[in-house]
């Protein structure tokens, strides 16, 4: 058998389905011993058809099948270069034989101008329309000079057919999104060790464009303004999307800013994929951000704690994975929810962070303050996070809640100080709720503490914030933010209902025993009621504290 | 010349036709150029060995004789055996589309690629020497010659060019001064034509004795010694128009 006497190496098979369309066909000598079907090759003459080879790079994830409509034309952009000019003939301007004075010259010096072929020019390939894809076709050298390729078709009477390629072209997807030039490139590479908030680049290249533009004509001004709204109107305007839409923009503009090569941009837009808070947060910048790039001159980032900066990279790996569970309840809700809904979901969601704080125990209690300082100061513009990074302990989450309330209210004052006062208030709860270990974070807690109106000092928080905490975690710098209630501070393993925490509990305030009760829930201790019952009544008999009446009721006290 | 946009014809790519795209030797696409007929060049046998598909092309035996330059008839054949080597698709995605006079169509997309190996056998070595053995001859080389070449550079006592320019000039003969009106309307009709000349131009065009031709250029055109259009005569501004009706207006400002 010819086929088995040869070596030959097979490193793929066929697709089963040509094959098995080939076994039906006619023109077969299937011989018995190794079962193959022959089929004539023609390779036709009289075609006046030139196939071409487009390819695409597979990461592009181009499917025909997927195309309505396709419009491919050549990119004559060149032949300005290549052809050669023409100057106007006759009349005003020319010289008598010009050309030909031309030509002499050229050949004398030996300038040999390339010509313009058509047939190498790159195509424009227009899928879908003008809100479709956009593809260039480069023309790629050397394919038809050492060995020739063909396309084999099956026709219809089974036989295979072959056409040569006249041409392949390497087809790339074209970006719709603005990119920076080359020289703004370079600007703006100098200054990133400078600049934090990566996502007002493209927000400052459109605000300048519009200033430019308005300096022009005052007509044109009215249309470019319009337009740079419909492009730029996801960056700068004031306006309430609905969600779909938002996830389109925002999807665009994420591919926007990963085309500028930024890592931080690049995970931190990946975040905003959802929507209206990135409208949300976008507004907020634009009011903020302009001042915080005039503000931020060196002193501003004197205050800062260094190490926070140079560790941002470390931390924004974590950051999606971080907020992205978050993320997924809060989307939902829309802008007016939001702010009604506040405390709920506060808490919910400050009940996930530190989870997942105390998961990532070993990085630190530094990364979740990390995380929240880098979002505040994206938010915020850069004078605001100089202050508002020094409240730490905060969940993500949150944070994009807050920062769409503060863009409600402070997105139309200028001032970087009315701004702080619209941000604060929104904050409380949640520093209250997840664990901070600096000092600073401690002071200023004190501070807030003092400011608080939204939070009622209740004891449900409190008492879900130490319910969740699986782990013990002294705060050292933790300080009762809530003078009237005192069971703030999550440091007793509730878990356990030892001798332990009740001493503690008694040892700051008077309790009874309903209270000492509902401090050691069931579900918590993992005991029946009837035992918390008996071993919180033997713990009492040992400890033995003294007793006082506080509105008709027996409260416990110990003083030590 | 220039392409307008087409748009393209999807209604096979619609279809998910799927091609192979098969990459083969220069010397088998040359003697495929030479099928005749509707274009049968031979066979191709797919089959089934050991599990694994086995592709393998036979080339039909008319197209085997393979054309040499040079003096050789040949005594050697291409090889008729080819397996195919298959390949994948992956890390691209290949569509294949043509150009017709009027029209682009998609064609299909590439669903395998494969190469079309000749099988090693005597024939094809020997057909292989062939190749390099051509391949490896300089374009230009020396050749030396026995008997030096006399019959060009023979001295001459007027050489045949020259002869024919003094006829030529005679002919032609002295030129004569034509009417000055004459003249003037040459040279306007020219100068509508194109706004700078050099003087030597403009002898041909009017056919007039240099002095002569500069006299009434003095009068009616300005020469520019600098400039662009360095040593090139054009009209005075008051005759220049290089609008329409031109002509008559030059005549009326020439009267004036």
């Amino acid at each position: 058998m010819k086929a088995t006497s040869k070596t030959t190496n097979h490193k793929q098979v066929i697709n089963s389905t040509s094959y098995s369309a080939v076994m039906t066909s006619l023109g077969s000598q299937g011989s018995s011993s190794s079962s193959s079907t022959e089929y004539v090759v023609r390779v036709p003459k009289n075609t006046n058809k030139k196939y071409s080879i487009m390819a695409f790079n597979a990461g592009d994830k181009v499917s025909c099948s997927t195309w309505t409509q396709a419009r491919m034309e050549r990119d004559m952009s060149n032949r300005r270069i290549y052809g050669e000019e023409e100057t106007q003939e006759g009349a005003a301007g020319s010289e008598f034989g010009k050309k030909q004075r031309e030509e002499a010259r050229r050949k004398k010096y030996g300038i040999i101008t390339k010509e313009f072929k058509v047939e190498d020019q790159p195509w424009i390939l227009k899928v879908n329309g003008k809100a479709g894809r956009r593809f260039k076709g480069i023309k790629k050298g050397g394919v038809t000079e050492n060995a020739s390729y063909y396309i084999f078709t099956q026709s219809a009477d089974g036989a295979f057919e072959a056409f040569p390629v006249h041409a392949w072209y390497n087809f790339t997807p074209q970006a719709k999104h603005r990119t920076l030039t080359a020289e703004e490139a370079e600007e703006e590479w100098g200054r990133r060790n400078k600049v934090v908030n990566h996502f007002s680049i493209m927000l400052q290249r459109r605000l300048r464009e519009q200033e430019r533009g308005g300096g022009d004509e005052d007509e044109e001004e009215g249309e470019k303004g319009a337009k740079k709204k419909k492009k730029g109107g996801r960056g700068g305007d004031l306006r309430i999307h609905d969600l779909e839409e938002d996830l389109e923009m925002s999807s665009d503009e994420s591919d926007g800013s990963n085309g500028d090569g930024e890592d931080d941009e690049a995970k931190a837009k990946a975040k905003k994929e959802k929507g209206a808070k990135g409208k949300g947060k976008k507004k907020k910048k634009k009011g903020s951000d302009l001042e915080g790039f005039e503000d931020s001159d060196d002193g501003d980032f004197e205050g800062l704690e260094v190490d926070y900066m140079s560790d941002e990279s470390s931390s924004e790996e974590e950051e999606p994975e971080k907020t992205k569970p978050n993320k997924g309840e809060d989307v939902p809700k829309g802008i007016d929810e939001m702010s009604e809904s506040e405390e709920e979901s506060e808490e919910e969601t400050k009940n996930e962070e530190e989870n997942k704080e105390e998961e990532e125990e070993e990085d630190g209690k530094k990364t979740p303050v990390q995380v929240e300082k880098k979002k505040k100061k994206d938010s915020s513009g850069e004078s605001d996070s100089s202050e508002d990074s020094d409240i730490e302990g905060e969940a993500a989450s949150a944070l994009f809640m807050k920062k769409r309330t503060p863009p409600k209210r402070g997105g139309g004052r200028g001032s970087a100080g009315s701004s702080r006062t619209g941000s604060r208030p929104g904050t409380p709860s949640i520093d209250n709720a997840a664990t901070s270990n600096t000092l600073r974070a401690a002071a200023s807690k004190l501070e807030q503490g003092k400011r608080q109106t939204t939070v009622p000092s209740s004891e449900t928080p409190a008492a879900k914030r130490l319910k969740m905490e699986p782990s013990p975690q002294s705060s050292s710098g933790k300080s009762t933010p809530q003078p009237a209630s005192g069971k703030s501070t999550p440091s007793a393993s509730d878990v356990l209902l030892t001798e332990d925490a009740v001493r503690r509990y008694l040892i700051r305030k008077p309790m009874t025993t309903k209270d000492l009760l509902k401090k050691f829930q069931t579900k918590r201790t993992g005991l029946s009621s009837e035992q918390t019952v008996n071993v919180l009544a033997q713990i009492l008999k040992r400890l033995n504290p003294e007793r006082k009446n506080i509105n008709d009721k027996m409260h416990f006290y110990l003083t030590e | 010349m220039s392409d307008k946009g087409h748009d393209v014809d999807l209604t096979r790519a619609k279809q998910n036709t799927g091609v192979w795209l098969v990459k083969v030797p220069k010397y088998l696409s040359q003697q495929w150029a030479k099928a005749s007929g509707r274009g049968e060049v031979g066979k191709l046998k797919i089959g089934k060995a050991q599990g694994k598909t086995v592709v393998s092309f036979n080339l039909n035996e008319e197209l085997t004789v393979v054309d040499c330059s040079g003096e050789k008839i040949s005594s050697v054949r291409s090889p008729r055996e080819h397996p195919f080597t298959m390949q994948t698709v992956g890390g691209q995605t290949l569509a294949v589309f043509t150009e017709s006079s009027d029209k682009i169509a998609l064609e299909g997309m590439v669903v395998q690629r494969a190469e079309c190996r000749p099988a090693v056998s005597e024939s094809y070595m020997k057909l292989k020497k062939l190749q390099i053995e051509e391949s490896t001859k300089p374009l230009r080389f020396s050749q030396r010659l026995e008997k030096a070449i006399t019959t060009n550079y023979k001295p001459v006592s007027n050489h045949s060019h020259n002869l024919e320019y003094e006829k030529r000039k005679k002919e032609e003969g002295k030129r004569a001064r034509a009417d000055k009106q004459k003249v003037l309307e040459m040279l306007f009709s020219a100068f509508e034509k194109h706004q700078f000349y050099n003087i030597r131009d403009l002898v041909d065009i009017t056919k007039q004795p240099v002095i002569y031709l500069k006299e009434i250029l003095r009068e009616i055109g300005v020469y520019n010694s600098r400039g662009p259009h360095k040593s090139t005569w054009e009209l005075k501004p008051e005759y220049r128009h290089y609008q329409e009706g031109q002509e008559e207006e030059k005549e009326a400002a020439k009267m004036e």
